[in-house]
């Protein structure tokens, strides 16, 4: 053992939105977090991985005996603008970031309005941009990760290159993998450039949208359809005029719906206006179509079972986001090939430790 | 019973192939490396897969998966014996439309895909160079990439998810049609796994709508160094076009003797860059992209107008190792990439090696994607220029990790580069690839001792020695 329990805590801290019953730390270095998944692992201690506290409501997690944020491993390492990469902790803040990145132009394509949530938590959740549909998912933006196993090794995965096939991709394993295999504590991204023009067009219905190929969104919310557009001024200006719809400068997305319950459905992109009509009366949603992701809220979870059993016979998922797991299972149908995940966590984190509950089919 | 006699009371007489003849066919992919195969067996769907690989598991014996096995680091030459599964039976196409996607067969090959998608007005977006004969179960074992992967990320990106023969024999879906399935990405472990991990029996694939547009320049340099500098340029620019590539001259005047493409060979380089969209969108951003070729010195800038043009430049560039054959009877491909800033000192150091060794080298690569591919034409029967052409591989190698690049852009690890894996990974990064591996294929049988070092595998770590699992090939 190289470390001391006094070295664990040094790192106290008072995170205010996290459970309050467990102990609260924020790592400093990365040996830190070593440090303390080793002492946590030796004493079958869970530990609840705490980004900016957005995306804490997924799943059925045991009341931790730790919670570690991540806030202070937030360093910029390089950013590469003229390759269009970044190196960055995980604990970073995306409004940080991309307030930097604007500054030349760039973007990590990740949620929009993302508020405390940091680059590690949005990976960990697997949450993704609205600009998805034109521009990929979380998970084709992230180039190497280093994480700490539950045991306490560090695993790097990856390169710090946009385009590369060296060795096992555990870094994609990693997206959405709720910290089960490690605590993600730096990554490289690839960073998309954002062109001068932009546009927010509100047509009237879907078919008026298909005017444009491959816009870089078009959404719906409750109702409403916009189209997002972005290129040279002179291409957003004509392709405004053919969609014909009102049109502001810029790009004005909306924020997700909240309420006591959210949720996350996901369908096969044809059947998402099927499901808007199929939503339980009164459930705000922001619809990103062509990708068949809906985000929706609600205040209590009736309706929810009928909406799970149609998507799931669909080819979908229900998944809720925000609620309480005792009046409703998180997640629906276990996924395929539960033996190979639970085997491939037992490695990662032989213990259990990390982040236990979040996953689906009980791993 | 023996192997031959359980594997054909399943898959019967014929698809269970032994002739000498046969076997040598299948001994190796298009790279360098010979194995000697026991068998060669072409099942038709999962189920068949599935009894193959119980069989395999059952005689201990190692499964090989191949498509057209135009791979080149070996990931399908049979180097440890046992079977050859071919996948070409499987081949059924089934698209959907609506939701742009298609279920493939693995052994549907990649240009074919596009060729049935385009009369719904839809493409498959990786294009490797071989996309005549490779198949999508290769793709989807190299996640390969290609010229058009620039803008649309190599075949992990696209595939959405597939049917997979695990250990056992057992018979899983991972993914689908909906976005983000719930549970550990095991799908994106797979991809590019080089079928070490399982067989992939058949793929569903996102299809991309075709763009209503498209501009296609081919730019002309007086220096390799001025078009890599275009490159770089056209990056930090912001624009993100949907393939760069970069010939350099003696690519161009083999790749136009050949085909008379009516390529400019006295230039030192040539650019091709090609931008798609709606049509108000490709012409600015093609007159942006000849703007910063002029400031870094292009002679001409040639904007393709029409549909054959651009079919014809588009052909000399994948054609461009085909064209090889008229300079020497061997040649050695190489894959390795860098940072795009790092792309133009890292050019002249490749040059710099190959005139050390005195090796005729030409380069062809995805220079938007900093992914290089070096080639060097030599006689292979010759063991001396031999042992020049492996070393002068090994300092590129070196100096491409050295820029802070990687192994391997495109085209695997497999045997090739297995060992060199030590330079791009920790022991604990190795140790942590191995247990995914043994995760999956506890009894070792599909495709062993592919992608890791020997001894990946640190079993004192923790001061844990752990146990081997029945029947494990170490």
């Amino acid at each position: 053992m190289t470390y001391h329990p006094a070295h664990i805590s040094w790192l106290q801290v008072e995170i205010p939105a996290a459970p309050a019953s467990a102990f609260q730390v924020a790592p400093k270095t990365v040996r830190d977090v070593e440090n303390i998944l080793r002492y946590c692992s030796e004493r079958d201690l869970v530990v609840q991985v705490w980004g900016g506290g957005s995306h804490s409501g997924f799943g059925s997690p045991p009341e931790p005996d730790f919670v570690m944020s991540m806030e202070r491993l937030d360093d910029v390492e390089t950013w590469e603008p003229d390759d269009l990469t970044i190196v960055v902790g995980a604990g970073a803040r995306i409004e940080t970031i991309e307030g930097m990145l604007a500054e030349r132009n760039q973007t990590l394509v990740m949620p929009e309005r993302p508020g405390a949530a940091t680059i590690g938590g949005v990976i960990a959740a697997g949450i993704s941009s609205l600009r998805r549909g034109r521009l990929y998912s979380t998970r084709e933006r992230v180039l190497e990760t280093s994480m700490v196993t539950g045991d306490g090794r560090v695993v790097r995965s990856g390169g710090r290159v946009v385009k590369n096939v060296t060795g096992y991709d555990l870094h994609r394993l990693a997206v959405g993998a709720f910290g089960s295999l490690g605590v993600i504590v730096s990554v490289c991204l690839k960073l998309w450039p954002t062109p001068p023009g932009s546009a927010t067009v509100l047509v009237d219905d879907l078919d008026h949208a298909a005017a444009i190929v491959r816009p870089l969104a078009t959404l719906e919310v409750d109702g409403q359809v916009m189209v997002y557009l972005q290129g040279t001024e002179a291409e957003v200006e004509t392709q405004t005029e053919r969609l014909g719809g009102k049109a502001t400068t810029g790009l004005d997305w909306p924020s997700n719906p909240t309420g006591a319950w959210e949720w996350s459905l996901r369908m096969p992109p044809a059947r998402t206006t099927e499901a808007l009509a199929r939503l339980p009366e009164g459930w705000p949603y922001l619809a990103v179509h062509g990708v068949g992701e809906v985000r929706l809220a609600s205040d209590s979870h009736h309706g929810a079972e009928e909406l799970r059993s149609w998507a799931e016979s669909a080819g979908g998922h229900l998944v809720m986001s925000q609620g309480d797991p005792t009046l409703f299972d998180p997640w629906g149908a276990p996924p395929p090939a539960l033996q190979v995940q639970r085997r491939l966590i037992a490695e990662f984190d032989p213990k259990r430790i990390l982040n236990p509950g979040r996953l689906p089919g009980g791993l | 019973m023996t192997l031959v006699t359980d594997l054909r009371a399943v898959l019967g007489a014929e698809d269970v192939m032994v002739e000498p003849v046969e076997l040598h066919l299948y001994s190796k992919d298009a790279s360098l490396m010979r194995g000697q195969p026991t068998c060669v067996v072409f099942p038709r769907d999962a189920g068949e897969v599935a009894e193959v690989v119980r069989i395999a598991e059952a005689h201990h014996v190692p499964i090989v998966a191949r498509g057209a096995g135009t791979g080149l680091a070996a990931g399908a030459s049979p180097t440890e014996g046992g079977i050859v599964l071919v996948t070409m039976a499987m081949s059924d196409i089934e698209i959907d439309p609506e939701n742009r996607t298609a279920w493939v067969g693995a052994g549907v090959i990649n240009l074919d895909l596009s060729k049935v998608a385009i009369a719904h007005g839809l493409y498959f977006a990786p294009d490797p160079s071989s996309q005549s004969a490779c198949t999508i179960g290769g793709n989807v074992a190299n996640n390969s990439g290609g010229p058009h992967c620039l803008s649309e990320g190599s075949t992990t990106s696209h595939v959405l998810g597939m049917e997979v023969v695990l250990a056992g024999g057992e018979i899983v879906v991972l993914g689908g049609k909906a976005p983000d399935p719930p549970g550990l990405d095991l799908k994106g472990a797979i991809v590019g796994s080089e079928g070490t991990l399982g067989i992939v029996t058949r793929a569903l694939v996102r299809l991309l709508p075709i763009d209503p547009d498209v501009r296609t320049l081919l730019m002309d340099f007086p220096s390799v160094e001025d078009a890599a500098r275009t490159v770089s340029d056209v990056i930090s620019a912001g624009l993100v076009p949907a393939a760069l590539e970069l010939m350099d001259q003696r690519m161009v005047q083999a790749v136009e003797n050949w085909l008379q493409a009516g390529l400019p060979t006295e230039a030192a380089a040539v650019l091709l860059a090609e931008v798609v969209g709606e049509t108000d969108g490709v012409e600015p951003q093609a007159r942006l992209i000849a703007e910063i070729a002029k400031q870094n010195r292009a002679g001409s800038v040639e904007i393709a107008g029409s549909v054959e043009h651009r079919a014809l430049l588009w052909k000399a560039r994948k054609s461009a190792f085909g064209a090889i054959a008229q300079l020497a009877p061997d040649y050695y491909l190489h894959d390795a990439v860098v940072p795009r800033t790092r792309l133009v000192e890292t050019m002249k150091a490749v040059y710099d090696v190959a005139d050390r060794y005195d090796l005729t080298m030409l380069n062809v690569f995805h220079a938007g994607d900093g992914n290089l591919h070096p080639l060097i034409a030599f006689d292979a029967s010759d063991p001396e220029i031999n042992a020049r052409v492996h070393q002068a591989g090994e300092e590129i190698v070196a100096l491409c990790l050295e820029a802070g690049g990687a192994l391997s852009g495109e085209h695997g690890i497999g045997i090739e580069k297995r060992d060199l894996m030590r330079f791009n990974f920790s022991e604990l990064d190795l140790d942590a690839q191995a247990r995914l591996k043994e995760v999956f294929d506890p009894r070792g049988v599909f495709n062993p001792t592919k992608i890791l070092p020997e001894g990946s595998r640190c079993f004192d770590f923790g001061g844990v020695r752990r146990e081997l699992p029945d029947g494990v090939w170490v």
